[in-house]
């Protein structure tokens, strides 16, 4: 029987346990030797010293030693008692990290489960918001009513400033250009051509997405950490009729309304700089203005809204019940929220100008 | 074990000495001239019923709070006309486990006990992972060190906060309701735990709790609140013999008469 024993010191602390690891760090153990530490001189103990005793036994099993105590009495024996669990099992280990081929597979899998939660999702919004009302299974009207006013009044003044300023924005590139032909009269057809077809649909998407999107993805994903949404399974009602709906009908609503109002702050932007610096008379400009409208446009513009809002809402709700984990979930998935709105409102206008510029 | 050797020579002295202390939240009178002492290295149970003001208690007690009224001795300063920096420093000496717990959510368990070690241990950095190992074995959890607290169960994320609150071994710990949510026998081995903290490691503890089998078992003495006011401070047994009837109340289990009346 091959033993090693060694003496532990009378007060074990802080000092003289890093001491005792020193020593039998420099002194070695032999695989399969047992070191015995032998206690019967010590007479207390603290954490500190305990704690080096836990690294002690780490290192002597990673030589594929053995560890044990003799000789402990009193409150050392129990102090020892109580460390026993780290004192006999190896460290654990800090978990792997996947691998490159695991990782893909994971994300793959993943990509595949989302794609499941959000078709599962969207058939419940889908008969919650347009079918369910209808069966007189209910729809909750007072928060209705506070989404459209949390969504649409209280948005009001930051979308009608962005839009102004965009207005002008576009109003002094296109004159400079225009300029040079002595055609700056077209300045305001173009306002009014790219606020109508484009830029009121998208800069009010962007703004409300930022500000509605992110939201209702950090209130779902709050609530689900919170169990709120548990307790709402649990009265047997739907997450769908209870917070989803409401808001997708608000937002269907109230972001079509704050684009036209986009579209015409935009073109009072343009029309400001128009007046005032190209020093047009306003009959003039407005002639111009109104000639250059049409309905098809104006339609055009309109109808992305509604798309907007129901990609807005959905996907600010299917991130915030992805939620896992506590606060730092909430934050990932509101990021992850804005993020996706933008890029999907851009794809989506993307697609609807290829359509008729193509198609129509 | 040394520490308790020191703490015993001056026994009897008091860790914490409140006087006159007068919470409020806005208008809201929540504590009314609240006056106790905790005598050093024992187990002070406040009690009551939910929404007496316990919590606020010791968000006072901790300085988490600034008192309306009166004067908080920690350790012979008084923490109520302290500065940010010196609140800081006081804290630093205590442990608090909260009522949930209060994990960092996005670090492991094991960080989340390393974490004040790291920030004021001073110590290597072989030396802080022993160390976390240590205090989460001595909680029971000594195999969920990479585990996140999303992962835990509630009696288990408690036990986590405990071992981040004793990670720097302060000599006083507060710990507002340990037993609630655990089962029988994780609630009595949270008991010893608590007997061993104080037994093996000479620390005083202030413990909010309910539970009367523990209460009996680790309470040196009790602080008992009725809405907002002490009723009763002194041992268990005397509770049980106070001549205040809501005092043994509260002992013998026994209901309100009009249970409506009182605020719940
Ligand atoms: N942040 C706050 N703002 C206003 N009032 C509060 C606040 N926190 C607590 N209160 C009120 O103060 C009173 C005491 O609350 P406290 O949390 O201290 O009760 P407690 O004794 O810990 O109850 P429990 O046993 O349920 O935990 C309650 O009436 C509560 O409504
Ligand atoms: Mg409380």
């Amino acid at each position: 029987m091959n033993e090693k024993r060694i003496q532990c010191p009378k007060h074990l602390d802080q000092e003289s346990g890093r001491g005792l690891v020193e020593q039998v760090r420099a002194e070695g153990v032999a695989p399969r030797q047992t070191l015995v530490l032998d206690f019967s001189e010590t007479e207390d103990m603290d954490t500190r010293g305990g704690a080096w005793l836990i690294e002690l036994a780490n290192y002597v099993k990673a030589q594929n030693a053995k560890f044990d105590l003799a000789g402990q009495q009193g409150d050392v024996a129990e102090f020892l008692g109580l460390l026993r669990p780290s004192l006999v099992s190896m460290a654990e280990a800090p978990p792997q990290r996947a691998g490159v081929f695991e990782q893909a597979g994971e994300a793959a899998l993943n990509t595949i489960s989302e794609f499941k939660e959000f078709y599962h999702f969207l058939v419940d919004t889908i008969y919650w918001t347009a079918l369910a009302p209808f069966e007189g299974r209910g729809f909750r009207w007072g928060s209705f009513i506070d989404e459209l006013n949390e969504m649409g009044v209280r948005a009001l003044k930051i979308t009608l400033l962005m839009n102004f300023l965009l207005g002008m924005i576009v109003a002094m590139l296109s004159a400079a250009q225009l300029e040079l032909f002595g055609a700056s009269i077209y300045v305001a057809d173009l306002v009014m051509v790219a606020f109508a077809r484009e830029l009121a649909a998208v800069m009010t998407a962007v703004v409300v997405s930022a500000r509605t999107g992110a939201a209702i993805a950090a209130e779902l994903a709050t609530m689900k950490v919170q169990e709120e949404l548990d307790a709402l399974r649990g009265m047997g009602l739907h997450a769908a009729q209870f917070l989803v709906a409401p808001k997708v009908l608000a937002l269907v609503i109230a972001l079509p309304l704050l684009t036209g109002l986009g579209m015409l702050a935009g073109i009072g932007g343009g029309a400001v700089w128009g007046l005032v610096v190209l020093e047009f008379r306003p009959d003039i400009w407005f002639n111009q203005t109104l000639n250059a409208a049409m309905f098809s446009d104006i339609f055009q513009g309109f109808f992305k809204a509604f798309v907007f809002a129901i990609v807005i809402v959905l996907i600010g709700c299917h991130n915030g019940l992805r939620v896992t984990g506590g606060a730092r979930g909430v934050g990932l998935m509101t990021t992850r929220a804005v993020v996706m709105d933008i890029f999907f409102i851009v794809l989506i206008d993307m697609i609807f100008a290829a359509f008729f510029y193509y198609i129509l | 074990m040394a520490k308790k050797s020191k703490e015993k020579k001056n026994a009897n002295g008091s860790v914490i000495r409140v006087r006159n202390l007068v919470a409020k939240y806005g208008d809201v009178t929540v504590l009314d001239n609240v006056t106790f002492d905790v005598p050093r290295n024992e187990i002070y149970v406040i009690l009551g019923a939910s929404g007496c003001g316990k919590t606020t208690l010791l968000k006072h007690l901790t300085g988490l709070i600034p008192a309306t009224n009166g004067a908080i001795e920690i350790s012979g300063q008084n923490i109520t006309g302290m500065d940010e920096e010196q609140l800081a420093g006081m804290q630093r000496n205590i442990g608090i486990a909260f009522q949930n717990s209060g994990l960092f959510n996005s670090m492991t368990v094991g960080d989340n006990v390393a974490l004040p070690l790291r920030e004021y241990g001073n110590m290597e950095p072989q030396l802080v992972n022993a160390v976390v190992r240590l205090k989460l074995s001595l909680v029971g959890l000594a195999n969920a060190e990479y585990k996140l607290p999303a992962e835990l169960s509630g009696g288990m994320r408690k036990r986590a906060g405990l071992a981040r609150a004793i990670a720097l071994d302060p000599p006083i710990v507060f710990f507002d309701e340990p037993s609630a949510g655990l089962d029988p026998i994780m609630a009595s081995g949270l008991d010893e735990l608590i007997l061993n903290l104080k037994h093996l490691l000479g620390i005083t503890l202030i413990i909010v709790t309910h539970e009367l089998d523990s209460i009996r078992k680790i309470a040196d003495r009790i602080l008992m609140l009725d809405q907002g006011r002490v009723i009763f401070t002194g041992t268990v047994r005397e509770a049980e013999q106070s001549d205040q009837d809501r005092v043994r109340q509260f002992f013998e289990r026994r209901p309100d008469e009009h249970i409506t009346q009182r605020n719940i």
